[in-house]
């Protein structure tokens, strides 16, 4: 246990204190929050706070425009001036003092048409302020009860065609779920399995395999070096989720949706716990390949086949959606790969039976032992072929020669 | 009680038979040669040996007994194929090795330094690997081999890139652990080298043993019956008892006729009057030995096909 600890600290700190762990652990959110910060920027920027005139001849307009008290740097609010006459307005645009003027003709309640003078587009922040102060004042003369309900809007509820499948939309986060696992799943094989691949093949490259294995069985070692990669891979999660979990409970108060998420906590440990059990299968695979390819370049190009039915279960969203539990989705539960978004998916929209979710866990781990004892033979037939690479079968047929 | 027994031990690699019948054992305390010429089944041999690979047929006992966690750690191996994280400094990757033979993390920092000191190697510490020469990474792979102190110490080319003062240095280290009582197994195909430091050897050739003994005894059993002399005279054109003279050098090979001893060719130099700076009975170099004896066994292969 001791000689797997060893390796395991070896492998998490040999990647954990190489800058380039550090850029991807760091470059990513704050990339992504470059990427927001821009382009809030832009939109800041590109926004125009010119005031917008309005000329009433319907007489339509009885409440005017509410002016927010304390307008914040960039709450998006556009003035509407209510002019009398045309020329007014007209020479207001000329000098600048607002950037164009709404003209609500007569006859408006039949037309619904308004007409803007101005010589540059309206932006759509200008229509929407204009279409909402038109609603506001014609829902008035309606006289409709219930007013707040309607400007709430509407809750959308989902149906599939045949009707088999209903969403009333109060539990449409669910679905952030799977998407997690899957976006979490698809960087922990990008990353730690990218660096249990290359750390065996560069062992084999510069030799040090040899002196590794006269030290350490071949199941300490793997098992060694797939827990340190694992941490790896765990460490940039958690830095990852804490500054998720830091944003979200500072926006909490400016996203309300946020407060409505109810999760079932049953559903996200399956989940998470699904994840971790097909990354070791994953990592597993990835030290299969390690050990028999020679090359990163072979076995990157390996790599791929990995990774591709990891995915595989997003290209197949609509059927996840319409059947939960029809054949595709099952199927893609029950292999280790797919299993965790899979399995995220159908429980994100239907209810799985308790067995089948049982059925999946004991598949995991029985893929978990299988792999790891074919990863143990390519590790003493492949590790010491230094230039060639072993061929698959070789781990079921014979031993190879090494000349 | 043999250090390392091997006994009839068989490899085979899909048709290629690396090794088809090898026996021999390693006394305590002794440096023991593992000989042959490239491709004859020493690395197979000594992997097998180490555990790497599980042989077809016959045995190996490490300690009185297979091989196992334990002996693992009390074993030094310096790989023909040299091996260190080219990427990583030197501390680090000697500190690494260290841990994985068991030891403690206060036994490395109190035995490192030493180490270091002694193969000139403290300047460098914090030098990755790739950095330094291929004589220093040679030198940073013995110190992996030895730090931990291992009763049996195996080493597939111990010279190959060392310059001669580091060549001694590691003579007199391999000299200096034999004395500790610590069994050294060599495999290396610089003769000289074992001349001067083995005290028992194997030679194998196509995964057979050909020869195995004591070095004294193996080169007595090869010694031609000739003796050399070197002389500042003229040597007289026919010398009783012997047979034939051949220059070499500064030297002259007398070979006796059948019966005659050296110690009468010796008198019967001294009767005419021969100026003798030097007088040896020939011994075979061990060069010459194992060119003969690969070329023997050969020759018999090639009969017996």
């Amino acid at each position: 246990m001791k000689k797997i600890i060893d390796v395991a600290r070896y492998e998490y700190t040999h990647h954990v204190t190489k800058r380039r762990f550090w850029i991807a652990l760091l470059g990513i959110p704050v990339g992504f929050l470059l990427i927001m910060g821009l382009s809030v920027l832009f939109s800041f920027m590109s926004f125009d706070r010119t005031p917008v005139g309005y000329i009433d001849q319907a007489k339509l307009i009885t409440q005017p425009q509410e002016v927010p008290e304390n307008l914040g740097l960039f709450d998006d609010f556009i003035e509407l001036i209510p002019y009398t006459d045309a020329e007014t307005a007209r020479a207001d645009v000329e000098n600048g003092v607002i950037q164009g003027y709404v003209v609500i003709p007569l006859g408006y309640q039949s037309t619904y048409q308004v007409t803007y003078f101005s010589n540059k587009q309206p932006s759509s922040d200008v229509t929407s302020t204009i279409n909402l102060l038109l609603r506001d004042n014609l829902l008035l003369q309606e006289q409709i009860p219930n007013l707040e309900r309607i400007e709430a809007g509407s809750t959308v509820a989902l149906e599939s065609l045949d009707g088999s499948q209903t969403s009333d939309g109060t539990g449409w986060y669910r679905i952030f779920v799977p998407l997690l696992v899957g976006i979490l799943y698809f960087i922990l094989v990008m990353s730690s399995s990218g660096y249990l691949l290359q750390s065996l093949v560069e062992e084999k490259q510069n030799r040090t395999m040899e002196i590794m294995i006269t030290s350490v069985t071949p199941n300490q070692l793997m098992i060694g070096k797939i827990i340190g990669n694992l941490g790896v891979g765990f460490t940039q999660i958690l830095v990852w989720v804490l500054i998720i979990a830091v944003g979200l409970l500072f926006f909490k108060d400016k996203l309300p949706f946020l407060s409505d998420m109810n999760l079932s906590g049953g559903f996200v440990f399956i989940s998470l716990a699904l994840l971790v059990l097909s990354f070791v299968v994953v990592a597993g695979i990835f030290a299969i390949i390690g050990a028999i390819m020679s090359t990163m370049e072979e076995a990157q190009s390996v790599n791929s086949m990995v990774v591709l039915p990891i995915m595989l279960p997003f290209y197949f969203f609509q059927t996840f959606f319409t059947n939960p539990n029809g054949v595709i989705p099952k199927i893609f539960s029950y292999f280790p790969l797919s299993a965790p978004l899979s399995l995220s998916l159908r429980m994100a929209f239907t209810s799985v039976p308790a067995w089948e979710i049982v059925l999946v866990f004991v598949i995991q781990v029985v893929s978990i032992v299988l792999v790891f004892r074919l990863s143990g033979i390519a590790f003493r037939r492949g590790l010491l072929e230094y230039n060639k690479r072993l061929k698959l079968r070789d781990l079921f047929v014979k031993e190879v020669s090494h000349g | 009680m043999d250090t390392i027994v091997v006994n009839h031990i068989a490899k085979s690699f899909g048709e290629t038979k690396a090794v088809k019948d090898v026996s021999f054992s390693v006394r305590p305390g002794e440096i023991f040669g593992l000989l042959g010429p490239n491709g004859s089944g020493k690395t197979t041999s000594i992997r097998i040996i180490l555990d790497i690979y599980q042989p077809d047929k016959g045995t190996v006992e490490i300690l009185g007994g297979p091989m196992n966690e334990e002996k693992l750690n009390q074993i030094g191996y310096l790989p023909e194929e040299r091996g260190l994280y080219q990427d990583v400094e030197l501390v680090r990757n000697l500190t690494y090795l260290a841990t994985l033979k068991n030891m403690t993390k206060e036994e490395i920092d109190q035995k490192l330094p030493a180490w270091l000191e002694r193969f000139d190697l403290s300047d460098h510490q914090k030098k990755k690997t790739k950095e330094l020469s291929k004589g220093m990474q040679q030198k940073a792979q013995l110190i992996a081999a030895l730090i931990h102190e291992p009763e049996i110490i195996i080493i597939d080319e111990p010279f190959a890139a060392l310059d001669p003062v580091n060549t001694q240095l590691v003579k007199d280290l391999l000299m200096d652990l034999r004395d500790e009582g610590r069994t050294i197994m060599m495999s290396t195909h610089q003769m000289n080298q074992v001349e001067k430091l083995c005290d028992r050897l194997v030679l194998i050739d196509h995964g057979t043993v050909l020869l195995e003994g004591k070095l004294k005894d193996v080169q007595q059993r090869f010694a031609p019956n000739q003796v050399l002399i070197q002389t500042d005279s003229q040597l007289p054109e026919n010398i009783p008892g012997v047979q034939s003279i051949e220059e070499e050098g500064l030297f002259y090979r007398l070979t006796p006729e059948d019966g005659q001893l050296p110690r009468a060719i010796l008198q019967q130099l001294i009767d005419q009057r021969v100026s003798l700076n030097s007088f040896e009975i020939a011994t075979p170099t061990l060069d010459e030995i194992f060119i003969e004896v690969v070329s023997q066994g050969r020759n018999n292969n090639e009969e017996n096909n």
